[in-house]
């Protein structure tokens, strides 16, 4: 059986709550097949993107379409979407094999196929022998297999994936999302998924929309994402640590534009012998690593450096920023400036 | 647990703990003890042995009780648990007016029970009582809308039973409230995952409510069946007086009640009493047993 078109639009849509925005004029298409993240800090309004194009919430304003549907109106069951929540919802009276099958079995759907279907999919997300227990028997990893076992189940156009990963521990999570990404090349699904984790978004996006305060900031691939950000939000809130704003390029030795702010990844900054003069204020060796705090001028700075070079709180060393890294951003509107 | 604790906890549960000896256990031993007696205030209890137990079951006004009470649980039961339970789930969101529904719900609980026995009086009144005349007044002449006779709550036996029942109906409140935060702390995204996946409100209730609210459901049952051989007391007396006669509305608490303090045959009194006791946990374990069975939610 062909695929349906799987193709989501939204044309600008807004959602208001008593009159305070949490959505604002988005347009956002993801392509049939595709994997996109929406990322933000919480309370961007990214949940409730997607509970938009679950029909969990009515749009205030615009169109949301579905292939060629128009589901702006519809129901949330008329709209053939699966959705993961972030909780799992898993009805607690129903085995993990009823829990996958109850899209199967509230649409009437013959017993013999509900449960072809749900062996099915729980060979996919590898949870067949979990079948017949509760999810008061099952941990944290093996509910959230049974969320996604229930959301392939029924085959829909597009998988909705609130923080799927948020209730794991650092391990479980690293894991899962491999998986996950494994599955989605695997069935080739159209999902929409959202996190704050940007290591998510980086590593399971194709392509990634960074929503702040209800608005999109950016949408690209991870890649420009990381490398040309729209803006100083996307710059700093993508990175851990977080990108180095500076006022002028002045203190670092940069000629930059008036007006424009200095954007330096902790990564980028080069410690050693020749450039600016600076004072280390704390280490915080991670591993085979270190955050180097500096002060340069009247600026702070990060720095990432390895962990095995001998530096400590009070010395004096040099620092360097390599053109290429350093992004400008408009002091004003904080908007990616050219290089002139 | 530490002596101190221990201690404390003791000490809190001390004024409970004495009202429960002093005034339920001391008191239901003396019933248990009398039951086995002829007693009648004035001259000292003389030990008869089983002869009350005898003699209960050669008498036909407590059998017609015993047969009062026995429809009364099976009919009153399941429709306050249900209606409970239907005002719960109609009333749970937060809508104009909720607020409003909810405290009619609670509120007939809430009155005394002689001055809420006295309003059904009037309500019931065959002449100018509202009841009769809005059944008199939507039908035909003298008649319901359905072609029946119109109702003698007060001196129709089975009009009388049935006055009693839809009198309990309403005195549902504290059910409702429990029926309406078990439901409140259900998580909504078990609803909006079945929304999302299609299905129907009968579905939903079926499948998910039903199952999710078992648990105060069969709390309910229970707790109801002990109630109802207890809470048809002041409507049978003021009401109907246990009539219309002989004893249409007599139950096993006004049978109780009359024998030992009209005809002041307490031993006799006790025994029946201890019987109500015997019958009701025979009850609750029948019940038990059949709904131990069923698949509860385990949050």
């Amino acid at each position: 059986m062909a695929r349906p078109v799987s193709l989501v639009r939204l044309e600008r849509v807004s959602k208001e709550y008593d009159g305070v925005s949490a959505v604002r004029e988005l347009e956002l298409e993801v392509a049939d097949g595709e994997l996109l993240v929406v990322l933000g800090p919480s309370g961007c309004g990214k949940s409730t993107v997607l509970r938009l194009v679950a029909g969990l919430e009515e749009a205030t304003a615009g169109r949301i379409m579905i292939g060629e549907r128009d589901v702006t109106r519809l129901s949330p069951g008329r709209r053939n979407v699966s959705m993961v929540f972030q909780s799992y919802a898993l009805f607690p009276h129903l085995t993990a094999a009823e829990n996958i099958g109850f899209g199967l079995v509230v649409r009437e759907v013959r017993r013999a196929e509900v449960r072809e279907r749900v062996a099915r999919a729980a060979a996919l997300v590898d949870c067949a022998h979990l079948l017949a227990r509760r999810p008061a028997q099952l941990s944290g990893g093996e509910r959230q297999r049974i969320a996604l076992a229930r959301a392939l189940v029924r085959e829909p156009d597009v998988f909705l994936l609130d923080e799927p990963l948020s209730n794991l521990d650092a391990e479980l999570r690293a894991q899962t999302r491999a998986e996950l990404k494994l599955l989605h090349a695997r069935v080739g699904a159209t999902m929409l998924y959202v996190t704050h984790d940007q290591i998510e978004a980086l590593t399971l996006g194709q392509r990634i929309a960074v929503l702040r305060d209800g608005e999109l900031q950016q949408l690209g691939t991870p890649n420009q994402i990381w490398r040309e950000p729209a803006n100083r939000f996307v710059g700093r809130f993508v990175g851990s640590p977080a990108m180095n704003i500076l006022s002028s390029g002045t203190a670092v030795g940069l000629d930059t534009p008036p007006g424009a702010e200095v954007g330096i990844r902790p990564e980028h900054v080069m410690l050693g012998e020749t450039g600016v003069e600076a004072t280390v204020m704390l280490v915080e060796p991670i591993g085979s690593e270190a955050l180097v705090h500096l002060r340069v001028a009247e600026a702070a700075l990060v720095a990432r450096a390895p962990a095995d070079a001998p530096r400590s709180v009070g010395d004096t060393l040099r620092v360097s920023l390599s053109r290429e890294h350093v992004h400008l951003f408009d002091a004003g509107t904080g908007e990616r400036l050219p290089w002139s | 647990m530490e002596l101190r604790d221990r201690r404390q906890l003791a000490l809190m549960l001390a004024p409970y703990l004495l009202g429960l000896v002093a005034l339920v256990a001391v008191p239901a031993l003396f019933t248990f003890a009398l039951a086995l007696t002829e007693y009648d205030l004035i001259r000292s209890p003389r030990f008869i042995g089983l002869d009350n137990v005898r003699e209960l079951a050669g008498d036909e006004i407590f059998h017609t009780a015993l047969l009062n009470s026995a429809v009364f649980a099976a009919i009153a039961v399941p429709l306050r648990v249900g209606a409970a339970l239907v005002l719960a789930l109609l009333l749970h969101r937060r809508f104009r007016g909720a607020g409003s529904g909810r405290a009619a719900a609670v509120l007939p609980t809430v009155i005394p029970d002689v001055a809420y026995g006295l309003l059904w009086l009037w309500l019931l009144n065959p002449l100018y009582g509202p009841i009769t005349l809005f059944l008199g007044w939507i039908g035909p002449p003298g008649k319901t809308i359905w072609g029946l006779a119109l109702p003698q709550f007060l001196t129709h036996p089975n009009d009388a039973r049935a006055a009693i029942i839809l009198m309990s109906v309403f005195t549902i409140g504290e059910g409702f409230v429990l029926f309406l935060v078990a439901r409140q702390s259900l998580p909504g995204e078990l609803y909006e995952l079945a929304a999302i996946e299609d299905a129907t409100a009968w579905s939903v209730f079926r499948r998910v409510t039903l199952p999710l609210l078992a648990p105060i459901l069969v709390l309910l049952l229970l707790r109801d069946t002990i109630l109802s051989f207890q809470l048809n007391f002041v409507p049978a007396l003021v009401v109907t007086d246990g009539g219309p006669p002989p004893y249409s509305t007599t139950y096993l608490p006004l049978f109780v009640y009359r024998t030992g303090f009209e005809y002041l045959r307490y031993g006799y009194a006790s025994a029946a009493t201890v019987l109500m006791f015997v019958l009701t946990a025979a009850a609750v374990w029948l019940q038990w047993l059949v709904l131990r069975r069923a698949r509860f939610a385990s949050f």
